[in-house]
């Protein structure tokens, strides 16, 4: 289709939405001269299932599972969003323990996630091997969080007021054992992929998101660290046990698609020291508080914030004192993230536009809820 | 971090070789893989992976030996639990006896997010290693009593005839206690 809106050599162009390298079903509509991209505008809602308004016709506790279908590669990051909201809206006490478990899990989960970026980021920019061996490391860590919650993508293991389970017997040797396999895969992978001459020539310089831009809009998690915004809600406003962790935020400042890399491959390293101290300095205890069967938290409402692997996660809660809530609005980071293509993608070839939507790291089921 | 910032721009000839050499360091890392990794895939529908003790697979009602029926007592705790409405049952009988003759579970709409195995407090319900459960017909995705029960379908004959059983004998026992408490009346 060529249309007269721009220039006469432009042509338009449909990115997907069922396109290999787009992540799920993004459209991109993509204005095209030649081999140069002038203009990029995401279109959502392929996958738009209407989860904030079937959260009000559900009680708290029902809500739960449908959360895993949000950011399906880091589902317990949404348990955990959603039920610190309900906790904080119904002031329910975690034990100590449950606070530990909670972190242990949605870090290796942060890993698990990460692996994929890295395995789809190579296999955008046509380094398909890297795919296989993130995916080999990643099947690991589903057959450990699998071990602990049953299921390996939609986990759905974080309740109100603590945990369903304990760690199941060895686990912590395990998760220890698989930690020290994965760290010299990261470096061997850092051979491979990182340190590579055509993988840093397509990564380098490429989409360049500058600090006042991440900021203006709104960029949080890796976007906003790789544009160097020091921000994670972790150390910001630190939730369960963050404040007792020992661990760095890595913050790169060129705001290329390479930085934005970097800091996720460095993340995957602080995860595992993360996980290493929780397992270490675990308190014995309880593990859920009781609560009763039909939980009614009284009116109000609640913010809760976390760092998810794509940025920072909220759940905004209305309660009315009913077993169902009011209101549930999700800030979902890929959301905000889809907005920076269009200027980011733009002016640039056609090849270099996959490379920066993957960088984003979008996953379209929180995009479209 | 250092890792990661890997060799800085130099002049156009040491560029090329390190650009060049780059490519034998990578080279090297799949020809590790290749030769001296062990291979970690398997023929799927031929060779099995085990999965792990707590997977949510195809669910099962548990089967008590003793008693000789099943735990289930048709408390639709599980129902209620349910946030897709999965379970729907037929509660046979009343009270300390109580069981249930039939127990549908539509597994099209389940998500299996264990929520209904928590609400048990009966010990009746738990999910199973089983996990090949598509079907050419939406009928076949649901799951009866017959083969949900541990014992399967002879399991559920004997569960309905001890619960019937018992019931008979609740039911004698009963006018024998009231003409009793109305004597002492």
């Amino acid at each position: 289709m060529i249309t007269d809106t721009t220039s006469r050599n432009t042509m338009t162009v449909n990115f997907g939405p069922q396109h290999p390298s787009t992540h799920g079903v993004l459209r991109l509509i993509v204005d095209i001269d030649g081999e140069i991209v002038r203009s990029c505008r995401p279109e959502i809602g392929y996958l738009h299932r209407g989860l904030e308004k079937m959260f009000e016709s559900r009680s708290y506790r029902h809500n739960i599972p449908f959360t895993d279908r949000l950011d399906y590669l880091c589902s317990l990051a949404n348990n955990l969003a959603i039920c610190q909201a309900i906790e904080r809206v119904g002031n329910v006490e975690v034990p100590e323990r449950a606070k530990y478990l909670r972190v242990l899990m949605v870090e290796l989960n942060r890993i698990a996630s990460h692996l994929v970026f890295l395995g789809t980021f190579a296999t955008d920019l046509g380094a398909t091997t890297v795919f296989l061996y993130a995916f080999r490391e990643r099947e690991l860590l589903l057959d450990l969080l699998e071990a602990m919650t049953g299921a390996r993508l939609t986990y759905n293991w974080i309740r109100v007021g603590g945990m369903p389970a304990d760690i199941p017997e060895g686990y912590g040797e395990r998760v220890i054992a698989f930690l020290n396999q994965m760290r010299p895969r990261l470096d061997e992978n850092d051979r491979l992929l990182t340190h590579n001459r055509i993988f840093r020539a397509r990564c380098e310089g490429i989409g360049v998101l500058k600090r006042e831009d991440a900021i203006a809009w709104g960029a949080t998690g890796p976007v906003a660290r790789g544009s160097g915004v020091n921000l994670d809600i972790r150390k910001a406003a630190p939730y369960e046990i963050y404040d007792r962790l020992d661990f760095e935020v890595p913050v790169f400042d060129e705001g290329d698609v390479m930085a934005r890399y970097k800091v996720r491959i460095e993340e995957m390293r602080q995860s595992a020291r993360i996980v290493e101290q929780v397992l270490k300095t675990m308190p014995e205890g309880d593990i859920q508080t009781k609560l009763p069967k039909i939980f009614k938290p009284p009116a109000g409402e609640a913010y809760s914030r976390i760092e998810s692997p794509r940025g920072e996660l909220s759940f905004y809660l209305i309660s009315d004192g009913t077993p169902n809530p009011v209101r549930i609005h999700i800030r979902a980071p890929s959301f905000i993230h889809l907005s920076l293509l269009q200027f980011m993608a733009k002016d640039i070839k056609v090849a270099d536009m996959i490379a920066v939507a993957g960088s984003l790291d979008p996953v379209m089921g929180e995009v479209d809820r | 971090m250092d890792s990661l910032n890997g060799h800085k721009k130099e002049g156009y000839l040491s560029d090329f070789v390190n650009g060049f050499l780059s490519i034998f360091k990578g080279m090297g890392v799949t020809f590790v893989n290749l030769v001296v990794r062990p291979k970690i895939t398997v023929l799927y529908p031929y060779q099995r992976l085990n999965v792990a003790p707590r997977y949510r697979g195809l669910f099962w009602l548990k089967w008590n030996e003793e008693k000789q029926r099943l735990n289930c007592v048709g408390c639709t705790l599980c129902a209620q639990a349910c946030p897709t409405n999965v379970i729907s049952m037929n509660k046979l009988g009343k009270g300390n006896h109580a069981g249930v003759d039939e127990f549908d579970m539509d597994l099209g709409r389940c998500m299996f997010c264990n929520l209904c195995i928590e609400a048990c407090p009966f010990d009746a319900i738990y999910m199973g290693p089983t996990y090949e459960l598509a079907s050419y017909e939406r009928n076949s995705s649901v799951f009866h009593i017959q083969v949900l029960a541990q014992g399967g379908a002879e399991a559920v004959r004997i569960n309905n005839e001890t619960i019937k059983a018992a019931l008979a004998a609740e039911a004698e026992k009963k006018p024998a206690a009231a003409v009793h408490t109305a004597k002492e009346g």
